[in-house]
């Protein structure tokens, strides 16, 4: 896959000086990312915290786990790290597996290494499940409002969904005369809409002539919305749904995802707007090949790798935001153990017992840091006015 | 060069202002030694803030413990739990009961007669009498009246009022100096066991409309009820007693507080607590009359309420503030008030300061009726992290705080801090559904609660922090009778009992009885792990002497709504916090087992019912205990729960702080702070002192 | 100019009511009732609900209550549900208090960042540049309250210093100075620690700005010409590397409002966070709604300000 000597300088700067990139994008990535030894380590750390985070689900999940942690063993609270059980208190199906707290037990009793590993998969989930929901929202709406920017909305479109959507809104809240009301408008404006598809040629009557005004471009439309969302303090937005809503693992995940897609939006409509205008769409364009084939196949790729950068940067601020989140009791519910809801419920006993505390803060600490410093490292990477000339 | 210089100037000024202002702050020990006010501070914490320092608006904790400082109440409970007065010196309870006189019935002692004989009759034979008649004061005759009274029919959008003419008969006033809820029992002695039941009330009541004649009569027992009794507590204020203002405290105080909580535009959360009052009289300005409309002794307690100064909050006064305001008077109530932000009371301090999410700042009350308290400062810090709590209490910025179990745990062998237990308010149990068999069956239920061992869940769940109880009643109250022993731990005893009920072993080592397995599902709600341990210890004990237990953890709400409201469990664990008073209505009465009901185990005794509604009903402390022993000896008799054990509570503090008591003759002694059975430590807050060394105290 | 203002103006107003359109809906739209009326809260019968229900007009339909509350906002009469006192006082209230940790937070962010990130660019790849890269991550990475509570447990046992509130608690000292001074120790971890995220994001950015200006030819053409290399670097090269951070002046202006309720809770400071955190915690949506308001006001304003900045520093930029 790689030769291992290009650690070496003189073969680094003969691949500059002599030999055009022979090596495929990803090889190269791959080269550097091994040269850039920070972000290299944060990559290692990634992988293993990956693997650590499955086997902690099949430790820990099913009816009969291998490790328990929900375990509550109440006599044997508080034990530091690496302590033996008292065999003599404890039922058969109450000692360890390990035969010693690896990681001591919590305020009851609870083995603090299983709570963890059980963590590490739920925190990993929240980040990649939140992350992705707004990766997939960004490049959506960016996509959108890069490629389809020029495209105007008449005002009748406008009014027609803001109709549909109130309606459906008012039916929910229950004023009924009300969404009738709406449903009554929204029905017109899908009879005009449906009179014009059948019969495109035919002018539109005077008087309704204000329907067909190209009012807002695509693109100015979504950078509004994203204008909307930029509006809301993010954490105090998270902190008010979630506190309505109930914090739920679900809810969390979502709610995090919901509100923080405005960055990677308005990053994939700056990528699509600078690559729509390139000589190989343009080609592609020639060809006559369909715009969803364009988008997919030949806008994508080239804007998805600092997409993907954005997203790992994404996943530790989430895993940070669920902590917050937990430290002020919105975070995941139990019986779901996260690590911030370790820290956070470990905190009250940081003088008696700081292996709560310190355990699940500096595992967060270093995984946040890993990701980071690969997000990062990956940037630098792929930023090609950024890369290191040798 | 110059822009360099300056980039890395401005970093080191910034910093170097920042750390040089360490050299200005007080250590922590130049605060709390070098300090001779810190000693005449009471400084406590409190994790959120105050909403609104008025008694009659505030539900929330912190409030009601600034309330507590800055007003008074007319009675509160002594350190053992009895009311003594405060605003009020002294206060009686007597009542007037009125019966109509029933035409048609002929009485036992003295056969047919008409109403002014029987009230001479009565006048004469009965007042003063002993033993029985012995607090009968005076008997009246009241001439028959004729009136109309308009009267609402029917609730919420289908009612109506509606016109209605009652001719009264004549009634019979009879005046008692003490309650007494089985007079009129003892009067149908004399009158005949009928005299009340066969009073007829329907013809003398003719409403507007035609009402069909089950509303009619319905309607008729409702407006002329055969026999009322209206209990009146008539308090006697204390004379200058001030507010903080320097006015005195009169009885048009206490009727402008029970008008305010009244009053439908204040919304007061109390206002359910003193829907038995019938009416509140200032009889003159140190003596204020409450007439009851039924026997309901748990009334007492709401005298409590702190008093509002009526001078600053009445009609004309609102009506000034909002104008000043801007706002108009009629949408202007005392909700809108600033009083609430800076309130005026009689209690032992008075308000200065609130910087609200930071402190509340209270000063000591020098003209206070009881003497000044010797801190000459109460204030209530908002410090909203435990863990920041516990720092300040270190640092000596804080002296009391809401302190963690396992934090006292730590910090008992700590010679700076003193702390107390206590035996607290709630009890844990295991109730059984008594509408499914076998849990009708009392020896089960028994055998059941035998079964388990609660000195064990005592020592290794509670860490000794609870103590084994036998009843329904607080353990610190008269009303717990501690002569009941708790249930023995005894499996062997337990499977005779169930082989006395027909529960004896199967061949799979299972308990069965006409081939039916023991079987039943043990639930609780999950995120209380003190109930999941005890969930599965109880199973693992049944599961001993035979049973098969099955368990469930649910979702809180979940727990209530869809299973305890519903009814649909076979046995539960819950715990239950209790008010001093002993009324047990809601919890054990069996009308109350309906759905969404308290009384979700269906427990059912008739005995159990009258003694209930005779504890509620009885005003006589004493007899009010003979009741409630009766209770407890059958509800431990019955075992409708296994009752498994109280929590206590902790607290830590400065062990500088104590008790100065300052005798008749001037003399100063000291006494340790000890808890007192209201379930804190701060009953005697008004003697302490924080003295600059800790004292020692002679055992 | 003035057609720009006018035209971004309209364009604001109109985002600032669909703001308010769905921070309403949010609120509105969400289960459960505000904790005063709360049904399940045995102190409340039913007829105090339907009563309290009247009062805040919970009854009405919904845009009847949307342009009842905007009414009193705008008139400034709007009251807390917690305790009817005007929600504007408290805001202010509360904003006074947050503003030196605003102030203190940001002159660190802004002076730290700089030298940093230009020292790191200049140095590129050198123990410097690497050190600083993986402290800045350090700080962004680490979960804020784990940290400030190191902190204070550090400071308290070790300097034996209060470090908690505003100001230490009880200080009776008449001199303005040690007031001024205990004021501001008081502030120095809460504003740090605000200020850690900040100073790691700005000295990256710094750091790659001066990167991409440094690698300009007219820069190396100023070095190979053989000019002092600190007055080619914070001469020349910054010059140019700051005028993206004039626009970022603008974007300062909503942290007037955003206090983190974490640190604040930590360090019990009355400060904005805490209000906005107890409102959502008690449902108290006026207090809620105007918190969010004014914030999203503050947003439009800054970017507004910063697009009026970027006119002024560089003159290629026409804004149509």
């Amino acid at each position: 896959m790689m030769q291992p000597d290009t650690q070496r300088p003189q073969t680094v700067s003969d691949d500059v000086t002599l030999m055009p990139p022979s090596r495929s994008p990803w090889a190269e990535t791959w080269r550097l990312l091994r040269k850039n030894r920070v972000a290299f380590t944060g990559f290692i750390v990634f992988v293993l915290f990956f693997f650590i985070a499955l086997a902690g689900m099949a430790l820990t999940s099913g009816a009969h786990p291998v490790l328990d942690p929900a375990q509550v063993r109440l006599q044997e609270k508080l034990r530091p790290p690496l302590s033996a059980p008292k065999l003599d208190s404890l039922k058969p199906e109450e000692i360890p597996p390990l035969g010693r707290y690896v990681l001591g037990t919590d305020d009851l009793g609870r083995d603090v290494f299983a709570r963890m590993l059980q963590g590490a998969w739920v925190s990993l989930t929240v980040g990649f499940v939140a992350v992705g929901i707004s990766v997939a929202i960004g490049i959506l709406l960016g996509g959108i409002a890069g490629y389809l920017g020029r495209y105007y909305i008449q005002l009748g479109h406008l009014i027609y969904w803001t109709l549909v959507v109130c309606a459906i809104f008012l039916a929910l809240a229950q004023s009924l005369p009300a969404a009738l009301l709406c449903t009554l408008g929204a029905g017109a404006g899908w009879l005009f809409y449906y009179r014009r598809r059948r019969h495109p040629d035919r002018p539109v009557a005077k008087g309704l002539r204000w329907l067909i005004w190209p009012a807002i471009s695509v693109d100015a439309l979504i950078v509004r919305l994203v204008d909307i969302m930029l509006c809301f303090p993010s954490f105090f937005l998270i902190l008010t749904v979630v506190a309505l809503l109930k914090p739920s693992l679900f809810n969390i995940m979502v709610v995090i995802g919901l509100t923080s897609w405005e960055g990677t939006t308005r990053f994939v409509r700056a990528e699509f707007l600078s690559l729509r205008e390139q000589d190989f769409v343009a080609a592609a364009r020639a060809l006559g090949l369909s715009d969803l084939r364009i988008i997919f196949r030949h806008i994508m790729p080239n804007a998805l790798a600092p997409v993907l950068v954005s997203a790992t940067l994404g996943i530790a601020s989430a895993m940070l935001t669920e902590a917050g989140l937990s430290f002020l009791g919105f975070g995941v519910p139990p019986p779901h153990a996260t690590w911030g809801n370790i820290l956070s419920d470990g905190k009250d006993y940081i003088f008696d017992a700081p292996w709560l505390t310190f355990a699940p803060g500096i595992t967060i600490l270093v995984v946040v840091l890993a990701f980071n410093l690969f997000g990062e490292g990956m940037r630098d990477i792929l930023n090609p006015k950024l890369r290191e000339r040798n | 060069m110059n822009i360099r210089r300056l980039l890395i100037f401005l970093p080191v000024l910034v910093t170097s202002v920042l750390l040089a202002s360490y050299f200005w702050v007080p250590s922590y020990e130049a605060q709390t030694r070098g300090n001779p006010d810190r000693l005449v501070q009471f400084i406590t914490a409190s994790s959120g803030d105050a909403k609104y320092l008025n008694p009659i608006l505030s539900s929330d904790s912190a409030s009601s413990q600034i309330n507590g400082m800055i007003f008074e109440g007319l009675i509160d409970r002594d350190e053992n739990l009895n009311f003594r007065g405060r605003v009020a010196k002294d206060w009686r309870i007597y009542e007037c009961a009125y019966f109509y006189v029933n035409d048609q019935a002929t009485t036992q002692r003295w056969g047919k007669l008409d109403a002014a004989a029987l009230a001479r009759h009565l006048n004469q034979e009965l007042v003063g009498k002993q033993p029985d008649w012995q607090h009968l004061k005076a008997v009246e005759l009241l001439p028959p009246q004729s009136s109309t009274q308009s009267h609402t029919l029917g609730q919420g959008e289908e009612a109506r009022a509606i016109e209605v003419r009652v001719d009264a008969p004549a009634r019979i006033r009879l005046t008692l100096d003490k309650v007494d809820q089985l007079l009129f029992q003892r009067l149908q002695t004399l009158l005949g066991p009928n005299y009340f039941s066969t009073f007829d009330p329907t013809p003398l009541v003719h409403p507007s409309v035609e009402l069909p004649s089950d509303q009619l009569q319905a309607l008729a027992r409702q407006m002329l009820p055969a026999t009322v009794h209206n209990p009146i507590i008539e308090f006697q204020l204390r004379p200058g007693v001030r507010f903080h203002d320097g006015r005195e405290v009169t009885a048009q105080d206490v009727l402008f507080t029970y008008n305010a909580i009244m009053n439908p535009k204040n919304i007061s959360p109390r206002s359910p607590d003193y829907e038995p009052v019938q009416s509140v009289e200032v009889i003159d300005p140190l003596t204020v009359r409450i007439i009851y409309k039924r026997l309901y002794s748990p009334a007492l307690e709401s005298w409590g309420m702190g008093i509002l100064p009526a001078h600053l909050l009445n009609d004309e006064a609102l009506a000034v503030e909002a104008k000043a305001k801007g706002i108009p008077a009629e949408k202007f109530s005392l909700r809108q008030s600033d009083f609430n932000s800076r309130p005026i009371g009689c209690g032992p301090f008075v308000f200065q300061e609130w910087k609200s999410d930071r402190f509340i700042r209270l000063k000591r009350f020098d003209d206070y009726w009881e003497g000044a308290p010797n801190y000459k400062e109460y204030v209530m810090r908002i410090i909203p992290d435990p863990l920041t709590q516990e720092m300040e209490l270190y640092a000596g910025t804080i002296d009391d705080y809401n302190v963690q179990p396992h934090q006292v745990a730590r910090l008992k062998k700590d010679p700076r801090f003193q702390n107390f237990s206590g035996t607290s308010f709630g009890y844990h149990y295991i109730g059984y559904n008594e509408r499914r068999p076998p849990f009708d069956d009392p020896r089960v239920r028994r055998a059941l609660g035998m079964a388990i061992d609660v000195k064990k869940i005592i020592k290794y769940v509670m860490y000794g922090q609870g103590e084994e109880i036998t009843g329904p009643f607080p353990k610190q109250t008269d009303y717990y009778d501690h002569k009941i022993p708790p249930l023995p731990y005894d499996p062997k005893g337990a499977v005779a009992l169930l082989a006395e009920a027909g529960w004896k072993p199967g061949p799979d080592g299972y308990l069965q009885k006409d081939g039916k397995r023991f079987a039943f599902t043990l639930i609780t709600n999950n995120g209380n792990p003190i109930r999941k341990a005890i969930l599965a210890i109880a199973q693992d004990a049944w599961k001993k002497i035979g049973i098969q237990v099955e368990t469930d953890l649910l979702e809180w709400s979940v727990f209530i709504e869809k299973r305890v409201n519903q009814l649909d469990f076979d046995a539960l664990i819950l715990g239950w916090s209790m008010g001093i008073d002993p009324d047990l209505y809601q919890i054990w009465h069996s009308s109350q087992t309906g759905k969404y009901q308290l009384n979700f185990v269906g427990f059912s005794n008739p005995e159990a019912d009258d003694l209930i509604i005779k504890i509620r009903q009885e005003y006589d402390h004493a007899q009010q205990v003979r009741y409630c022993h009766q209770l407890h000896a059958l509800i431990a008799e019955e075992q409708p729960y296994t009752f498994l054990f109280v929590n206590r509570w902790t607290a830590l503090m400065d062990k500088r702080i104590v008790r100065e008591v300052r005798a008749a003759d001037g003399t100063i002694a000291y006494k340790p702070i000890t808890p007192t059975k209201t379930g804190t430590y701060t009953f005697y807050f008004n003697q302490w002192v924080k003295l600059p060394q800790a004292p020692t105290f002679e055992q | 100019m003035l057609s720009f203002l006018g035209r971004s103006l309209i364009q604001k107003l109109v985002t600032l009511f669909f703001v308010s359109v769905v921070s309403f809906l949010v609120i509105k739209l969400a289960p459960g009732q505000p904790s005063q009326i709360d049904p399940l809260n045995p102190k409340f019968t039913p007829e105090i609900v339907e009563r309290i229900r009247k009062v805040y007009h919970l009854d009405q339909p919904l845009h009847v209550q949307y342009l009842l509350y905007y009414k009193d906002l705008f008139t400034g009469k709007v009251v807390s549900w917690r305790d009817e006192r005007p929600v504007l006082g408290k805001i202010w209230e509360r904003f006074l208090n947050s503003l030196p940790l605003f102030i203190v937070g940001t002159l660190l962010t802004w002076t730290f960042s700089f030298p940093v990130g230009i020292r790191s660019a200049i140095h590129r790849d050198g123990w410097y540049d690497k050190s600083t890269t993986l402290i800045s991550y350090f700080l962004i990475s680490i979960p804020g309250f784990f940290f400030a509570y190191i902190l204070i447990i550090l400071v308290v046992t070790k300097l034996n210093v209060p470090v908690i509130d505003m100001q230490t608690f009880g200080v009776t000292s008449a001199s303005p100075l040690v007031h001024f001074m205990d004021r501001l120790w008081h502030l120095v971890l809460p504003s740090v620690l605000g200020a850690t995220g900040g100073i790691a994001v700005l000295s990256r950015y710094v750091r790659s700005q001066m990167l991409e200006i440094i690698g300009q030819d007219y820069v190396r053409t100023a070095k190979a010409k053989g000019l002092d290399e600190d007055r080619v670097y914070y001469r020349h090269a910054l010059r140019n590397a700051l005028l993206p951070f004039v626009t970022m002046f603008g974007m300062i202006l909503p942290g007037l409002i955003g206090g983190s309720v974490i640190i604040e809770s930590i360090f019990s400071w009355p400060g904005m966070g805490r209000l906005a955190y107890e409102a959502i915690l008690g449902r108290d949506y006026p207090v809620i709604l105007t918190i969010n308001f004014i914030s999203a006001v503050l947003v439009l304003a800054g970017t507004l300000v910063s697009d009026l900045l970027y006119m002024v520093v560089d003159p290629r930029i026409r804004l149509e």
